[in-house]
C-alpha cells in the first residue's frame, strides 16, 4: 500500500523533531504549546517549531505508541491535550539519541578534517 | 502499521480542531502576558500558527487511503453529475439494462443447462449404454444385452435398466383414478443415480426378480400431492391398475430424472430370457478412474462375446456396443442452440455498448470546458480518466442491477414460450434460479461493459487541449475531428452488428413461415387427443384392449357434437416404432429383412378422424378384427420407397420379420395406401409407415405395447373440442371400466409444441434484431443531430451565401446515409460469414437467402433514413442571422 506522508517541516531534519519532542516529554506530560515553547527556549530560540508540523508529529508519535494523550486542564486553567511519554517512547528516545550522537560525531569528524 | 488511524476520522478531526484552538489560546495567553492588547494577542497567535484548515486537511489526508478517497469523491461527484442530466442517465441506463438483462436471462438458462453438472453425484461417471453400427449409435436394450452388460464389473459399478418413456400407470382403488408416470427400473437404478431416500428403502434384488411381488417406490411430489406427505405410507398398499402394490419407500425432493417419474416399479426381468426385443434403455455408472474410451474398448469385446453366445445373427456384422456420456447425450443439440442464442445476445450487448459510448462521447464533448477547468485547476490526465470511468461504472453497475431484475423477468418469459424441450430446467424451470454464478456473471459483465463504453470517451476527453477549450465558446465546444470520427465509427459498428442480427432474425422468420406452411398430412382443426394407459394384468392380450377401443369409440360417437373417433398406439406427430418387414416372395439379397418402416396399430376410425386421405384401396373396417384375414395399410412414402415400380396392393408383407418371438405373425395383405404424415416434425421428410388394425395385434405384442406406450384417442368434433373435455373423458372412463385419460390436448396445441423450438428461436432473434435496429437508429440520429448542432454556424454561412435549404438537407442526409451504408456493407459481409452457423436451425431457406439479405439492409436503411431526416430538417430550419451571431 502506498502511503503519502505529510511533507515534513523544513527547518528540522526528519526524525529530529520526533526526538526533540520525546526528549521534552521526559520532564513529564505536557501539551502542544508547552512542548513547542520548551524546545524553542531550551535551544535558546535557535530552533523555531513550525506549529503546523508539531501536531502531525505528535499524532504520528501517538500512532506509533511512543506517546499517549489525554485531555486535561492546563496551568492557565484551559482545556488542553496532554501528551505523556510511554515506555516504548522512552526506549525510542534512548535509541534515537544514540543514533544522533553517532551521526553528529561522524559529521563533526568530517567537517573538522575538511576545515583544516 | 496501525490501522486505527483510518477509522473515526471525523472524530479525530474534531479533536484536532479543539487541540489547535487550545494551542492558539495558550499562545494568546503568552502574548497577553507580554503586555500586548487582547485583540493583537489573538491576531498574532493566529498568525503564528498559520492556517489551521491546511493543517487539518493535511492530517485528514494522512489518515486516508488517497486512492480510495479519490474514488469516493469521484463516485459522489458522478452521482451528482448524472442526476443533473436525467435524460441522458435514463436512456443510458435503459440501454445498459436491456443489454445486460438479455444476457443475464440467457446466461441463467445456459448456467442451469450447460454449466451445472447433472444433479446426480459424480455425473461424469454416468453413461448411457448404446448399440453402435456404421450408421451411428442408438440407445436401447434387450434383456440378453442388459444381462451381459451388467456383468462387466471391471468397468461398471452399476448398470440399471430404465423404461423408454413409460406407458403410464393408473392409480385406482379410490373415487379419483389418476394416470401417473410410472417407470419400470431395475434394482440398481437408485444406487446408480444416488437417489436420496427419505422414507423406507428402494427395491431389493429379490423384489426385482420374477415373482418378486408388487412393490412400488413413490416420488416426493406424488407422495405429497396424493398422499398428503403421510409419514406412515411405507408398508401400506396402493392400487395400481387394480392390483395392490406395497409401498417400500419414498424418494427425496431433489431427485430430478430426465423422464419425470411419479413412481417406480421393478422390471423383474427373467435374466435367462432370450427375447431380443429392445423395450428399455440401460445406463451405467463407470468405476472411479475408468474413462469413456476404456469403457468403449471393453464394450467392443463384450459385443464379440455376445455374438459367440447368441449367434452371428444376433448382432449385425458392423454392430457393436459402447457407452456415451449421459450428460452430453441429455444436452444434445441444446448446446449449439444456446450458444447461437448467446452469440446473438452478445451482439445486442455490443450494440448497447456502442450506443452508450456514443452518448458518453456526446456528453463528454458538451462537458469539455468542465474537464479543461479541472485540468487547469491541477487535475492530472489520470484523474480525469478515473473520474469518467467511475462515472461509466456507476452507470453500468446500476444498469446491471436493473438488468438483473429484467433478466429474471426475462427468464420467466423465456420459460413461458419454452418449447418444452430444453432439458434439465426442471418443472417450470425450477432449476433456473438466482444463484452466485448468475450474480457474478452479471457483475462481471457490468464492469466489462462499463470499461468498454467508458474507456474510449474517457481517453478522448482527457486529451482535450486546455487553452483551446477554455477560450472556445461553449456553444460549439467540440473535440473536433477525432471525436467526430470516433462517433462515426461507433455508428458504423452499430449498424454492422444490427445487420448481422437482423439477417439472422429474417432467416428464422422465414424458417418459421415455411414450417407453418407445411401440410402435416392430417386434420388438426377441432381434433382432440387424449392418452389412456392400458397397463395391468387385464390388458396382457389383444382382445380386452380391442374391446375397450370398440366400446370407447361407440360411446364417444354418442356424445353430442362428436363427428369421429379413433385410436392409435402412436401419436401422428411422434412417429411409430421402427419395425422390420419382408415382402412375401421378394428376394432379400442377403439382408435379414426387406426393409424397415414405422409401425402403428390403429382402430378403424383413425384415418377418417384425422382425415388422412386414402389414396388407393381401402381403409380398415370394423370387420377387420381378429377373426378376419390379416391386413395392413401403408403410406405413400413406403409405397414409393419399396415399390418404386410395382403395385403394393398385390403384395403381402410379413411385419416384424426377425424381430423376435413377440412379433411373430403371419403375412398381411396390403389393402390400401394412405397419405403421408409429417411424423418427425414439419421439417423432416415423411417416413415410411405401416398400419395394422389394433384388433389384429399378436397378443405378445399387445402385452409389450401396454407396457411401453399408452393408447392415444383422437376425437374430431363439430364444436371446439375444449367444450367437450368433461363429457369425452367421462365417456371413455365408463366405456373402459374406470380407466382415466390424461394429456388432453388439441392437435393444434400438439403442433404448436412441435414447432415451438423454431418459434422460440424466431421470437428471440426477432426481439434482439428489433432492439438492435432501434439502438442503431438512435445511434445514427444522435450522431447526425449532434453534427448539425455543431455545424450550425457553417450551415448559416452556407445559407447566407445562397445555399438552398434542400441542398443542406440533402447534405446532412447524404452524410448520415454514408455512415449507414458503410455499416451495411461491413455487416452484410459479417452476416455472409456468420449465418452458416444458423444452417441447422433453418428449414426451406438457405443461410445465404437472397430475400433475407436484401430486406434486412432495406429495413435498416429505412430506419436510418428516418433517424437522419429529423436532424436534416433541423438543418434547413436554421436562421442564418441567428446562426452567424452564435459566438
Amino acid at each position: 500500500m502506498v502511503m503519502k506522508r505529510p511533507p515534513e517541516a523544513g527547518d528540522i531534519l526528519q526524525g529530529t523533531l520526533d526526538m526533540l519532542i520525546l526528549r521534552t516529554l521526559i520532564m513529564g506530560p505536557a501539551h502542544g504549546h508547552t512542548i513547542a515553547q520548551a524546545i524553542e527556549r531550551t535551544s535558546e530560540n535557535a530552533l523555531e517549531i513550525e506549529q503546523g508540523s508539531l501536531y502531525p508529529a505528535l499524532h504520528r508519535l501517538e500512532d506509533r505508541e511512543w506517546v499517549s494523550s489525554e485531555w486535561g486542564v492546563s496551568e492557565n486553567n484551559r482545556k488542553a491535550k496532554f501528551y505523556r511519554l510511554t515506555n516504548k517512547g522512552r526506549k525510542e528516545l534512548h535509541a534515537a539519541t544514540g543514533r544522533w550522537r553517532r551521526m553528529t560525531r561522524a559529521i563533526g569528524l568530517i567537517l573538522g578534517e575538511s576545515l583544516e | 502499521m496501525n490501522l486505527r488511524r483510518f477509522y473515526n476520522r471525523n472524530r479525530r478531526d474534531q479533536d484536532f480542531a479543539e487541540e489547535i484552538e487550545s494551542h492558539i489560546r495558550h499562545e494568546e495567553d503568552a502574548n497577553l502576558a507580554r503586555g500586548i492588547t487582547p485583540d493583537e494577542a489573538r491576531r498574532q497567535a493566529q498568525l503564528r500558527f498559520g492556517n489551521p484548515r491546511t493543517t487539518r486537511e493535511r492530517e485528514w489526508r494522512y489518515h486516508s487511503f488517497p486512492f480510495l478517497e479519490g474514488l469516493r469523491q469521484d463516485f459522489s461527484f458522478s452521482l451528482r453529475s448524472l442526476r443533473k442530466d436525467p435524460g441522458f442517465t435514463i436512456i443510458a441506463l435503459l440501454v445498459i439494462a436491456a443489454g445486460i438483462g438479455v444476457n443475464t436471462a440467457v446466461f441463467s438458462v445456459i448456467d442451469a443447462v450447460l454449466l451445472k453438472p447433472l444433479t446426480y453425484p459424480d455425473p461424469q461417471q454416468l453413461v448411457s449404454l448404446v448399440n453402435t453400427s456404421s450408421r451411428g449409435s442408438f440407445a436401447g436394450a434387450s434383456i440378453p444385452r442388459f444381462n451381459l452388460w451388467r456383468q462387466q464389473t471391471s468397468i461398471f459399478q452399476q448398470v440399471a435398466a430404465i423404461d423408454f418413456g413409460g406407458a403410464g400407470l393408473n392409480i385406482t382403488g379410490s373415487d379419483h383414478p389418476q394416470q401417473v408416470q410410472g417407470i419400470h427400473v431395475s434394482a440398481d437404478y437408485f444406487a446408480m443415480f444416488g437417489a436420496p431416500v427419505v422414507l423406507g428403502r428402494t427395491f431389493t434384488a429379490a423384489e426385482d426378480s420374477p415373482h418378486g411381488g408388487h412393490v412400488v417406490v413413490l416420488s416426493n411430489s406424488l407422495w405429497k400431492s396424493r398422499y398428503g406427505a403421510n409419514p406412515n405410507i411405507v408398508g401400506t398398499t396402493i392400487q395400481l391398475d387394480g392390483q395392490p402394490y406395497l409401498v417400500v419407500g419414498v424418494i427425496g425432493p431433489g431427485f430430478v430424472t430426465d423422464t419425470p417419474a411419479d413412481l417406480w416399479v421393478p422390471f423383474q426381468f427373467d435374466l435367462n430370457s432370450k427375447d431380443m426385443v429392445f423395450f428399455f434403455t440401460a445406463a451405467g455408472r463407470l468405476k472411479p478412474g475408468v474413462t469413456i474410451p476404456q469403457a468403449n474398448a471393453q464394450m467392443r469385446l463384450v459385443a464379440d462375446q455376445f455374438r459367440r453366445l447368441y449367434g452371428a445373427s444376433s448382432l449385425p456384422p458392423d454392430g457393436s456396443f459402447g457407452v456415451a456420456s449421459l450428460q452430453s447425450e441429455m444436452i444434445g443439440d441444446t448446446r449449439s442452440r444456446l450458444l447461437v442464442l448467446w452469440g446473438a445476445v452478445a451482439f445486442v450487448l455490443l450494440i448497447a455498448c456502442a450506443n452508450v459510448a456514443n452518448l458518453l462521447l456526446a456528453r463528454a464533448a458538451a462537458r469539455k470546458r468542465e474537464f479543461a477547468t479541472r485540468a487547469a485547476l491541477g487535475a492530472g490526465r489520470g484523474q480525469i480518466i478515473r473520474q469518467l470511468l467511475v462515472e461509466s461504472f456507476a452507470l453500468s453497475l446500476t444498469g446491471g442491477l436493473l438488468g438483473l431484475g429484467l433478466g429474471f423477468a426475462g427468464v420467466r418469459l423465456l420459460l413461458r414460450i419454452n418449447p418444452g424441450d430444453i432439458p434439465r430446467i426442471g418443472e417450470d424451470g425450477a432449476a433456473i434460479k438466482p444463484d452466485l454464478n448468475i450474480l457474478l456473471f452479471t457483475i462481471g459483465i457490468s464492469i466489462l461493459t462499463g470499461l468498454i463504453f467508458g474507456l474510449i470517451p474517457a481517453i478522448t476527453a482527457s486529451r482535450a487541449n486546455l487553452a483551446g477549450a477554455l477560450n472556445e465558446n461553449s456553444n460549439h465546444a467540440s473535440f473536433g475531428v477525432r471525436n467526430g470520427k470516433l462517433r462515426m465509427a461507433l455508428v458504423i459498428a452499430e449498424v454492422a452488428l444490427t445487420v448481422v442480427l437482423a439477417t439472422g432474425a429474417a432467416l428464422l422468420i422465414r424458417t418459421f413461415m415455411n414450417l407453418q406452411a407445411v401440410d402435416p398430412g392430417f386434420a388438426m382443426h377441432n381434433v382432440m387427443s387424449m392418452s389412456m394407459s392400458v397397463s395391468g394384468d387385464r390388458f396382457q392380450t389383444t382382445a380386452p384392449v380391442a374391446q375397450v377401443v370398440q366400446q370407447g369409440a361407440d360411446r364417444l360417437h354418442s356424445v353430442p357434437g362428436v363427428i369421429d373417433a379413433g385410436v392409435s398406439n402412436c401419436l401422428p406427430m411422434a412417429g411409430g416404432f421402427g419395425m422390420s418387414f419382408d415382402v412375401v416372395g421378394r428376394p432379400k439379397g442377403g439382408s435379414i429383412s426387406s426393409g424397415g418402416a414405422g409401425f402403428c396399430s390403429i382402430s378403424y376410425g383413425y384415418f377418417s378422424t384425422l382425415k388422412i386421405p386414402i389414396l388407393r384401396g381401402r381403409a380398415f373396417l370394423k370387420q377387420d378384427d381378429a377373426a378376419a384375414s390379416s391386413v395392413a395399410v401403408i403410406n405413400k412414402a413406403m409405397a414409393h420407397q419399396y415399390w418404386p415400380n410395382g403395385d403394393p396392393l398385390k403384395d403381402r408383407i410379413l411385419i416384424g420379420a426377425g424381430a423376435g418371438p413377440a412379433f411373430a405373425e403371419g403375412p398381411r395383405q396390403v389393402i390400401g395406401i394412405v397419405g403421408d404424415t409429417h411424423d418427425n416434425g414439419p421439417n423432416a421428410d415423411p417416413t415410411p409407415m405401416m398400419y395394422i388394425p389394433l384388433a389384429q395385434m399378436p397378443d405378445l405384442e399387445t402385452a409389450l405395447n401396454s407396457r411401453v406406450a399408452p393408447l392415444y384417442w383422437f376425437v374430431r368434433s363439430e364444436p371446439d373440442p375444449h367444450t367437450l373435455t368433461t363429457s369425452l373423458s367421462a365417456a371413455l372412463r365408463e366405456a373402459s371400466g374406470g380407466l382415466p385419460v390424461a394429456h388432453i390436448r388439441t392437435m393444434e396445441e400438439l403442433e404448436t409444441t412441435n414447432i415451438a423450438r423454431q418459434r422460440l428461436n424466431m421470437l428471440l432473434l426477432s426481439v434482439f434484431g428489433v432492439a438492435g435496429l432501434l439502438m442503431a437508429a438512435i445511434g445514427v440520429y444522435g450522431v447526425m443531430s449532434y453534427a448539425v448542432q455543431q455545424r450550425t454556424q457553417e450551415l448559416g454561412v452556407r445559407m447566407a451565401l445562397g445555399a438552398q435549404t434542400s441542398d443542406l438537407r440533402n447534405m446532412v442526409i447524404r452524410q448520415g446515409m454514408t455512415l449507414t451504408f458503410i455499416g451495411l456493407l461491413i455487416g452484410g459481409a459479417g452476416a455472409f460469414w456468420l449465418t452458416r452457423f444458423l444452417s441447422s436451425f433453418l428449414f426451406g431457406v438457405k443461410p445465404l437467402d437472397p430475400l433475407s439479405f436484401l430486406t434486412t439492409p432495406l429495413l435498416l436503411s429505412t430506419a436510418a433514413l428516418i433517424a437522419v431526416w429529423i436532424p436534416a430538417l433541423r438543418a434547413t430550419r436554421i436562421d442564418p442571422m441567428t446562426a452567424l451571431r452564435v459566438e
